[in-house]
């Protein structure tokens, strides 16, 4: 059965794959896909702190992102317009009430790594903490310090100042540094500084 | 002078200290270590990966693309990585169907396990064994029909429609789901489970150089 299919020309250029995807090319679309759902997936889930939140947004992005494909022009690059798309989809279905009850259930025990990172053991710590911080900590943090999201940029996707983005984003990192101790089974010092320093 | 906040050491990840912060830090050993730890965490979220999606997910929002309408399901030979019915198609369907009905007149004119035999050998096959040769001999007739139709197309100065590894995969991926569908409907049939087997090995072979070829585009 090898003869049936002709042999690879080399890959087919993004502009073109997003052209064929806008007239609802099946394949163009699974190109897509294949080259972007971990990016996409891994905003989303780190956003929802929860897998089956995670696959739905995650669809959710995908078709909102084919949906609007022919009105993609260029004028960014297809990864930023596409990773944009999927923040936004992530942070209204998790303003849903319907996601926000489903929230209420304890914090899964296990994120999946990708394969072959260096330190996955510190990647899982990580995202074990990222899932265990408030959501609007975790949304500015995500952003902020995962994405590289500027204060003002998560002031447009947040609708919140920058100056409240900043604040988060301070509370976010205490509060995250809190976490990892606390997984790492470090002790927490009796620091000098006294309870109030770490009292988030 | 207390000790800085933890929110102050945080903020400092990326700030500058003002004078009086930057004194602390300078004589106080707990506070730049806990400064140095709060960027080291940054950093490390920095450079936190991807993730794959689970599995199933293309399947689920495949499905969906398809209820939305936002799919246009290729036609056979689209989904075969060739770029258009070959031109010898229609004549050769011309064919089949003359010999198709020249032979169903003449089953019709005979009885019994004769005709049957005459008019489509396939079914006069009795044992697996035969039907196992039968199912290879479809096979291999179709595969030279295709690279027939490759050779006829070089000739003639035409081209035949490459695909890149990725959309290769899909492809196939897409043809393993058809047939896993047709197996489902029809479990005991030889032809179909062959199919599935070789498209599903083919499948395999492209999802290796996808993999390959993935590692360079993070």
């Amino acid at each position: 059965m090898g003869d049936l299919f002709a042999e690879p020309k080399g890959p087919q250029s993004e502009r073109q794959l997003i052209r064929l995807a806008a007239d609802g090319d099946a394949r163009a679309i699974r190109a897509l896909y294949d080259r972007y759902a971990p990016r996409v997936y891994a905003v989303v889930r780190r956003i929802a702190a929860d897998d089956d939140l995670a696959q739905d947004y995650a669809q959710e992005a995908w078709i909102r992102a084919i949906r609007a494909l022919p009105t993609f022009r260029g004028d960014a690059r297809f990864s930023t317009w596409l990773h944009r798309i999927a923040v936004n989809a992530a942070l209204q279905s998790l303003r849903k009430a319907d996601a926000r009850a489903k929230r209420e259930g304890p914090a899964p025990d296990d994120v999946p790594v990708a394969p072959g990172h260096a330190d996955s053991l510190l990647q899982k710590r990580l995202e074990n903490a990222l899932d265990q911080l408030p959501e609007g900590m975790r949304e500015v943090l995500i952003l902020h310090d995962v994405e590289g999201y500027t204060h003002e940029e998560i002031g447009d996707v947040l609708g919140v100042t920058s100056g409240t983005s900043k604040s988060q984003l301070f509370k976010a990192r205490a509060k995250m540094r809190a976490l990892l101790a606390g997984l790492s089974g470090e002790a927490q010092e009796p620091h000098e500084r006294g309870a109030e320093a770490w009292s988030i | 002078m207390e000790h800085l906040t933890i929110e102050a050491l945080a903020r400092l990840v990326d700030e500058p200290a003002n004078p009086e912060e930057a004194t602390h830090l300078a004589s106080c050993e707990a506070c730049s270590s806990e400064l140095a730890s709060l960027m080291a965490q940054t950093e490390s979220l920095g450079a936190l990966p991807d993730i794959l999606p689970p599995r199933g997910d293309w399947e689920v929002l495949a499905a969906r693309l398809r209820s939305d309408g936002l799919v246009q399901d290729p036609g056979l030979f689209r989904k075969l990585g060739l770029a258009r019915t070959p031109g010898w198609m229609p004549a050769a369907a011309a064919v089949v169907l003359f010999l198709g009905g020249t032979a169903f007149g003449a089953g019709l004119t005979r009885s019994g396990e004769a005709a049957v035999s005459d008019a489509d050998p396939i079914a006069a096959v009795a044992t697996v064994e035969d039907a196992a040769s039968a199912v290879r001999a479809a096979e291999e007739q179709y595969v030279s029909a295709v690279s027939r139709y490759r050779e006829i197309m070089e000739q003639q100065g035409g081209s035949v429609s490459g695909v890149d590894p990725v959309s290769r995969y899909a492809a196939l991926e897409h043809l393993v789901s058809v047939s896993q569908a047709a197996v489902r409907q029809a479990p005991g049939d030889p032809y179909l489970n062959g199919f599935l087997t070789s498209a599903l090995a083919e499948r395999d072979a492209a999802a290796r150089l996808v993999s390959v070829s993935r590692d360079n585009w993070f």
